[in-house]
C-alpha cells in the first residue's frame, strides 16, 4: 500500500467507522446547501417569473410606421414586421400582434376598426376580458364602449361603412402612438393630439376638409351602407380597446377592398434593457419605422421586479449568513472533539501541515457529499415553491448548483480551519493530558 | 560510550510550581533507565520534555548531540517520527483505525507505509489474530500491545514508555515487559516512567523524583553501572537546594516506594 492509499483508508475510515458524526456534519452541509440553493435559484426565477407575469399585461414595445415618408400610408409591410421581429427576438423573448386601423362607420357615425391576427392578440393580451367569441371570417368583436353606444350584443348584427375619403389622410394620422401611448389602441386612438378617444380622432381626421356638428360630418346621417358583420363577442379591457371593432385581416381587406401593411405592432419584449433595443430599431432609418417603449408598463415592471429582487437577496443573506454559522459550528465542533487525536498524530511525529491537509479533505468530503444531496432537495423545493406559486416549473441551473456544492465543502473546510489550528499549535503533550 | 540522552539543568516552571527542577542526567545508547516517583512527582512532564512534546523552562535536552531547544516545531516533529517511539498510559489509539492501521499510521508519518511489516510487528506483540480490530473490541492489555508494536515499527533508538502497565492486568504486563526486555537486548534505549516497583526493577538503572526534585538514583545492573562509568558516565544530580536533593557526584540510594510500602522498609538515605 502506498502513502496516497493510506492516506484515503484513513479518510473513509473517519468517515465511514464514524457514521454518526459523519452523518451530523454531512447533515449540516446539506442543510446549508438546500437553503441556500434554493433560495438563490428562487432569487433568480422569481424575478424571471415575475416579469413573464408581467408580459402577460400587454406590450411594452410598440413599433410605427415612421412619421415622414411615403411609406407611412402603406403601413408596415409583412418582409418589415418580420425584420423587426427578429431584432426584437435577437435581444430576448418576445410575443407580438400587429394591427391595420381604418376608419369606418357604423349607422354613419366613424368609428376605428382593426384588422388583427386573432391568435397574435390574443397570445399577447391575456389581460383582455372577451364575453363571447374572437373574431372569426363575417364576424367582429366589438368593444363594449361600442356595444353600450349602439345597443348590440353577442350575435346582433352590425353593419359597417367604409369610405376611402374617410381614409384619405397619412394612415399613420389615425394610429399614430403617442409617446405614452399604453398599446396599439392607445396608438390607434390618441392618434397625434394623444388626448381624443377613437371615435373623436377618427373624425377629427374626416373632417379635416368638411364642416362639423358635435364631431361628425353634416352627411353622415344621410349614408348608412355597408357590410353586415355579426357580432362574435364585446371585449372589455377598462382601455381604449374598448371603443374598438375588431375584425380579422381578411375581413377589413374586404371591407376597404385593399391590401397594405399594418399600422402599429406590439411587442412584449423580454430583453433587459428595453431602451437600447428602441435605439437600435430607431437607429435603422432605412427601415423606415419608429419605436417607442410603453412607459407606463416598463416603469411599473421594473419597479416592481427590483423591489422582489432586493426583497428576496436581503432575506437569502440573511438566511445564508444564519446558515453558515451553524454549518460552521457544528463541523468546528466535530472537529474540536478529535482533539487528542491531533494530539496523538503530532505526537507520532506528524507535521502541521500533514494534518491539516488529512482534516480538511475530510470536512471538504463532508461539505461535498451534504452539498450535492442539498442542491438536489434546494432544487426540489425551489421547484415545489414556483409551481404552488406561479403554476411553472423552474429549469435546473447547472452554475449555480455547481457553486452551491464547490461553497458547500469551502465552508466545511474553513469552519475545521480554527479548530485543527489551535490543536496543532500547542505542544501535544498538553493535548494528550487534557483526555 | 556514546550518551544519547543529556539533560542539563532543565525545568519546567508552571507560575510558582517546579514540575521538574534543575535536572541533569546523560543516557547511553541502550540503556534501560526507570524514572520512578509518586503521583504528581514530575515523572510525566520529565519524559514529555525527553520526547520532543513539551518544551523546557530553562535548561538544555541534547538527543544524540543536538539541542532540541534549537529545533523548530517542524523538526521536533522529525525527531518524534525518527527516534522516538512512545508508550502511553492510556494507550491513545485512533478509534476509528484497525490495530493494523494504528501501527501503520506510524508507518506513513515515518516514511512508507508496508502493511506486511506492521501485521509482523503485531505478530511480534502476539496480536495477529485481532490485526483487524478496532480499539474498541481490544481488551486493554491487547491495545497496549498495539502501542507497543506502533512504538517499535519504526525501530526507533528510543522508547519511550509513560507507566505502560499501569492500566493492565499481571499477564499483560509480563508480556509488555517481556516485549521491552526484547527491545532492549536488540540495543533499544528505553526510558520508561512508572511509580511500579516490578516494572522499575527491570530497568539497568533507576533514577527517583520527589517534587521534580532528584532525590536518589540506584543501578540494578552492576555490569552497565561499570560500563557507564568506564564510558566517563557521571552520576544524576539537581541544582535544586532542597533537602534530600541528589546534588553532588554521589548517588543517593533509594528503595522502591511500593516494595517498601509491601516490605516495610524505610527510605535509604
Amino acid at each position: 500500500m502506498t502513502n496516497t492509499g493510506m492516506f484515503f483508508r484513513m479518510l473513509f475510515s473517519a468517515v465511514f467507522r464514524r457514521r454518526s458524526r459523519a452523518v451530523m456534519a454531512v447533515v449540516a452541509s446539506l442543510v446549508g446547501a438546500a437553503t441556500l440553493f434554493c433560495l438563490a435559484m428562487i432569487c433568480i426565477a422569481v424575478p424571471q417569473q415575475m416579469n413573464e407575469e408581467m408580459r402577460a399585461y400587454g406590450a411594452n414595445l410598440i413599433v410605427t410606421p415612421a412619421a415622414s415618408g411615403t411609406d407611412g400610408k402603406a403601413g408596415i409591410d409583412s418582409a418589415m414586421v418580420a425584420h423587426t421581429t427578429e431584432m426584437v427576438a435577437a435581444k430576448g423573448s418576445e410575443k407580438h400582434a400587429s394591427y391595420r386601423y381604418e376608419n369606418v362607420r357604423v349607422n354613419a357615425a366613424p368609428y376605428v376598426m382593426a384588422g388583427i391576427d386573432v391568435a397574435e392578440v390574443k397570445n399577447l393580451n391575456h389581460h383582455w376580458v372577451v364575453d363571447g367569441a374572437w373574431p372569426s371570417a363575417g364576424k367582429v368583436m366589438i368593444g363594449r364602449d361600442v356595444a353600450d353606444a349602439m345597443g348590440l350584443e353577442i350575435g346582433g348584427r352590425i353593419t359597417i361603412g367604409y369610405r376611402a375619403a374617410d381614409n384619405a389622410g397619412s394612415s399613420t394620422s389615425t394610429s399614430a402612438p403617442s409617446a405614452e401611448g399604453a398599446g396599439a389602441a392607445d396608438a390607434a386612438t390618441e392618434g397625434e393630439t394623444s388626448t381624443a378617444n377613437g371615435s373623436q380622432s377618427s373624425s377629427a381626421n374626416v373632417s379635416s376638409s368638411q364642416p362639423t356638428q358635435d364631431g361628425r360630418v353634416s352627411s353622415d346621417i344621410m349614408d348608412t351602407s355597408g357590410t353586415e358583420f355579426r357580432v362574435a363577442g364585446i371585449v372589455d379591457t377598462g382601455g381604449s380597446e374598448d371603443s374598438i371593432i375588431y375584425a380579422t385581416n381578411d375581413d377589413v381587406a374586404k371591407l376597404t377592398g385593399t391590401t397594405r401593411g399594418v399600422d402599429v405592432i406590439e411587442y412584449s419584449a423580454g430583453t433587459e434593457d428595453l431602451n437600447a433595443l428602441v435605439a437600435s430599431i430607431n437607429d435603422m432609418t432605412s427601415m423606415h419605422v419608429k419605436a417607442q417603449p410603453v412607459t407606463k408598463i416598463t416603469s411599473s415592471d421594473t419597479r416592481i421586479i427590483t423591489m422582489l429582487q432586493t426583497l428576496f437577496w436581503i432575506v437569502s443573506l440573511v438566511v445564508l449568513a444564519l446558515t453558515l454559522v451553524g454549518v460552521g459550528t457544528t463541523i468546528s465542533s466535530i472537529v474540536s472533539q478529535r482533539r487528542n487525536e491531533i494530539g496523538l498524530r503530532k505526537a507520532l511525529g506528524a507535521s502541521s501541515s500533514a494534518i491539516g491537509a488529512e482534516f480538511y479533505v475530510e470536512s471538504a468530503m463532508y461539505g461535498l457529499i451534504g452539498g450535492l444531496i442539498g442542491t438536489a432537495i434546494g432544487f426540489g423545493l425551489a421547484q415545489w415553491l414556483c409551481v404552488a406559486v406561479f403554476q411553472r416549473s423552474i429549469g435546473f441551473n447547472w452554475w449555480l448548483a455547481a457553486a452551491s456544492v464547490a461553497l458547500s465543502a469551502l465552508v466545511a473546510v474553513v469552519a475545521s480551519i480554527p479548530p485543527v489550528h489551535r490543536a496543532t499549535r500547542i505542544d501535544p503533550a498538553v493535548v494528550l493530558r487534557e483526555e | 560510550m556514546d550518551m544519547l540522552l543529556e539533560l542539563d539543568h532543565i525545568s519546567k516552571i508552571y507560575g510558582d510550581l517546579h514540575a521538574v527542577d534543575d535536572l541533569s542526567l546523560t543516557v547511553p545508547q541502550g540503556e534501560w533507565l526507570a524514572i520512578v516517583g509518586s503521583s504528581g512527582s514530575g515523572k510525566t512532564t520529565l519524559m514529555n520534555m525527553i520526547g520532543c512534546m513539551d518544551t523546557p523552562s530553562k535548561g538544555s535536552v541534547k538527543l544524540e548531540g543536538r539541542k532540541l531547544e534549537d529545533l523548530n516545531a517542524s523538526q521536533l516533529a522529525d525527531v518524534r517520527k525518527n527516534m522516538i517511539g512512545l508508550v502511553f498510559q492510556k494507550f491513545y489509539l485512533v478509534p476509528h483505525l484497525t490495530a493494523v492501521e494504528n501501527v501503520m499510521v506510524a508507518q506513513y508519518y515515518h516514511s512508507v507505509v508496508d502493511e506486511k511489516q506492521a501485521l509482523e510487528a503485531l505478530e511480534k506483540v502476539g496480536l495477529k489474530d485481532r490485526a483487524h480490530h478496532l480499539p474498541g473490541q481490544l481488551s486493554g492489555g491487547e491495545q497496549q500491545r498495539v502501542c507497543v508494536a506502533r512504538a517499535l515499527i519504526n525501530e526507533p533508538k528510543l522508547i519511550l514508555a509513560d507507566e505502560p502497565t499501569g492500566n493492565l492486568d499481571e499477564k499483560n504486563e509480563k508480556i509488555v515487559l517481556d516485549l521491552f526486555r526484547q527491545l532492549h537486548q536488540q540495543g533499544t534505549t528505553i526510558i520508561v516512567v512508572t511509580h511500579d516497583a516490578l516494572v522499575a526493577g527491570c530497568a539497568e538503572r533507576e533514577i527517583m523524583l520527589n517534587h521534580g526534585v532528584l532525590v536518589g538514583e540506584k543501578w540494578n545492573d552492576e555490569k552497565a553501572r561499570e560500563a557507564y562509568e568506564a564510558a566517563g558516565g557521571k552520576p544524576a544530580s539537581t541544582g535544586a537546594q532542597v533537602e534530600g536533593a541528589q546534588t553532588g557526584e554521589t548517588a543517593i540510594g533509594f528503595a522502591d516506594p511500593t516494595k517498601a510500602a509491601k516490605t516495610g522498609d524505610s527510605l535509604s538515605e
